[in-house]
């Protein structure tokens, strides 16, 4: 199974995402939140990061981080630098848009693709007409 | 080969949480599940994936043609059909 990280820089669109991907899912994947450098003052936070890193990585073989914008990337990248060696290529991080590709990637890994495949589809989620 | 046409009769079509359900419910099956909107006269997509099933834009009164080749292909395609005739338990 492949768990899901979402790194946002607020920590109620983390925990929104994460709801929505929970929800399409029905808790069946397990997904973690890390948003904001704290509840109230948006960014990013490394530590955060590692701590849904961690969590993730104790439940699932694989972890997919879904990141909104800019420092989400940086604070990841340092929240995996915090993480044992061993673990770090068990982490990937995706090209996805974050909503799209966090509900994608959650119905993909709820029916046991890996990591490869749940990238692919979403990334091509971006590409998904949303206006019909 | 088992082929059925449904209606999909619930509010948001194949979107979101429904389209999740169905993909799901394709997925626990081993046969080869496809999926066409004949109502918007598409080729077939895997069933299996979530994107191919939401970029069939299946609406609320849409016709689907469900098909299925394998060795439990009446079971999976009895599953579908069930879970779209249940509204996939939105209403």
């Amino acid at each position: 199974m492949v768990a899901l990280v979402i790194v946002a820089h607020s920590a109620k669109l983390a925990e929104g995402v994460r709801e929505l991907a929970a929800q399409m899912t029905q808790g069946r994947v397990p997904i973690f939140a890390a948003g904001g450098v704290d509840d109230d003052i948006l960014g990013t936070n490394a530590e955060r990061i590692r701590a849904a890193l961690e969590a993730a990585l104790a439940s699932g073989e694989q972890v997919l981080v879904l990141m909104d914008l800019g420092s989400a990337l940086l604070s990841t990248r340092m929240a995996i630098d915090l993480l044992p060696e061993e673990q770090r290529p068990r982490v990937r991080l995706s090209q996805a848009p974050l909503v799209e590709g966090a509900v994608v990637a959650a119905v993909e890994a709820s029916i046991g693709k890996d990591v490869d495949e749940i990238e692919a589809s979403a990334v091509e989620a971006a590409r998904m007409p949303k206006v019909v | 080969m088992q082929k059925v046409i449904v209606t999909l009769t619930n509010r948001v079509g194949l979107h979101a949480r429904p389209a999740a359900l169905f993909v799901q419910t394709a997925a626990r099956f081993r046969s080869n599940v496809t999926v066409r909107s004949l109502t918007r006269d598409t080729p077939p997509v895997n069933a299996k994936a979530i994107l191919s099933v939401m970029t069939l834009g299946a609406e609320q009164g849409h016709e689907l043609e469900l098909m299925a080749e394998g060795p439990d292909e009446a079971e999976a395609i009895a599953a579908l059909k069930e879970l779209i005739e249940s509204r996939f338990g939105e209403e």
